[in-house]
């Protein structure tokens, strides 16, 4: 849904229905199942709110890159598959929920401008969409050709994701922040692993999450 | 509290009410607590590691000194008297060769991750990021020994297993 950008000529309002727009759009994501509202706020969506949907949101572009690094290598994949399982409890601890694996799909199913309440994102102006941690959406198409280069490009991606979290900590609610905090945590430890030199012959990356049974409420 | 899509309405726990500063002065005293545990007990790793990881062990033993030093300020920082050290600490377990060593530093690190994590939701304004930060530090620690990743460092509830073995102040 191409929204005309702010003329020159025209700057504060303008800019500000846009924002507002998009906000709106966020708040169906954030109360959608709870229609009282999380009573948190006066008016409108709950900076709670905000930041657990777009938390979720970018656990789940996470995870779609992790997909397309794991589709051009298909080497890797066996050692990205604990860490993108990781990233999907991620995403449902903050309500969002990726399918298995083929995550594309259904976006790519969403017919664009169609009121898609789940994909706020689309609707903000380009300038808050570039912080998004996974870029372009067509992540695939910009994985490097070099193995190497392509855990690396992914542990950056997670390196920046983790300190944007760590950024967006001050005003949230105590819990929440903790959860993102540990989460942000995690999207560290996973640059680390991503980037270790060598994959040790019985390097465990993510043993513990074999026991991917809790996790969901 | 993963997701709250029910009808329950989200608890308000600990998003610094009335006694939101009582409580981060004791999330700071915890965190300070284990520190000063993770001191002691990179002093022991230290003693023990392979050489191959004894730079390691004292890049964090000075990174858990220096992460003491700014809590007992913080405390101070809210009117409250720093934790002391204890004497001495009873190790999880027995620590006899580099392989035990490793294995502690990783406890210490998932251990200080729990605190942390705490002091993050306890703590407000620069303080909460100092917390963030350092919960970031220990769970690349935790996963540099032990080799495994965990989905949410600190937050012993999501944890697979059950809380790990303590240090316990001794003497």
């Amino acid at each position: 849904m191409p929204f005309p950008l702010p003329s020159r000529a025209a700057p504060g309002p303008r800019r500000r229905t846009l924002f507002a727009s998009a906000a709106g759009a966020v708040l169906l994501v954030g109360c959608s199942g709870d229609p009282d509202g999380s009573g948190s706020g006066g008016r409108g969506v709950s900076a709670e709110d905000r930041a657990r949907a777009r938390a979720a949101r970018d656990s789940e572009r996470l995870a779609e890159r992790y997909d397309a690094v794991g589709a051009a290598h298909p080497g890797l994949a066996e050692r990205l598959r604990p860490l993108r399982a990781e990233v999907v409890r991620h995403a449902r601890a903050f309500g969002g929920g990726v399918p298995a694996s083929a995550a594309s799909a259904s976006a790519s199913a969403r017919v664009p401008g169609s009121a898609s309440a789940s994909e706020p994102v689309s609707t903000l102006p380009p300038s808050s969409a570039a912080g998004s941690p996974s870029g372009a959406p067509s992540a695939r198409d910009t994985v490097p050709a070099d193995p190497a280069a392509a855990l690396a490009g992914l542990a950056a991606a997670e390196q920046k994701l983790a300190d944007r979290r760590i950024a967006a900590l001050a005003g949230l609610p105590g819990e929440t922040a903790r959860v993102l905090a540990s989460v942000a945590a995690a999207g560290a430890a996973h640059a680390y692993l991503l980037t270790k030199s060598e994959p040790r012959p019985d390097a465990r990356l993510g043993a513990g999450s074999g026991s991917g049974t809790e996790e969901r409420e | 509290m993963t997701v709250r899509s029910g009808s329950t309405p989200t608890p308000s726990a600990g998003n610094g009410g009335k006694d939101g500063n009582g409580a981060e002065l004791r999330a700071l005293q915890a965190a300070l607590a284990a520190e000063h545990a993770a001191v002691y007990g990179y002093g022991v790793v230290g003693g023990r590691v392979g050489h191959d990881r004894r730079t390691e062990a004292q890049e964090a033993y000075n990174a858990h000194r220096a992460r003491r030093d700014r809590l007992v300020r913080a405390v101070r920082d809210l009117g409250g008297a720093p934790r002391a050290a204890a004497a001495g600490y009873a190790l999880p377990f027995a620590v006899a060769d580099p392989a035990a060593a490793v294995r502690l530093a990783a406890e210490l690190e998932r251990r200080i991750a729990g605190v942390y994590s705490d002091l993050v939701r306890a703590a407000t304004g620069a303080r909460r990021g100092d917390a963030a930060e350092a919960l970031r530090e220990a769970a690349v620690r935790a996963v540099r020994w032990s080799g495994e990743s965990v989905a949410f460092p600190g937050l012993a509830e999501r944890a697979a297993a059950g809380p790990g073995a303590s240090m316990t102040p001794r003497g």
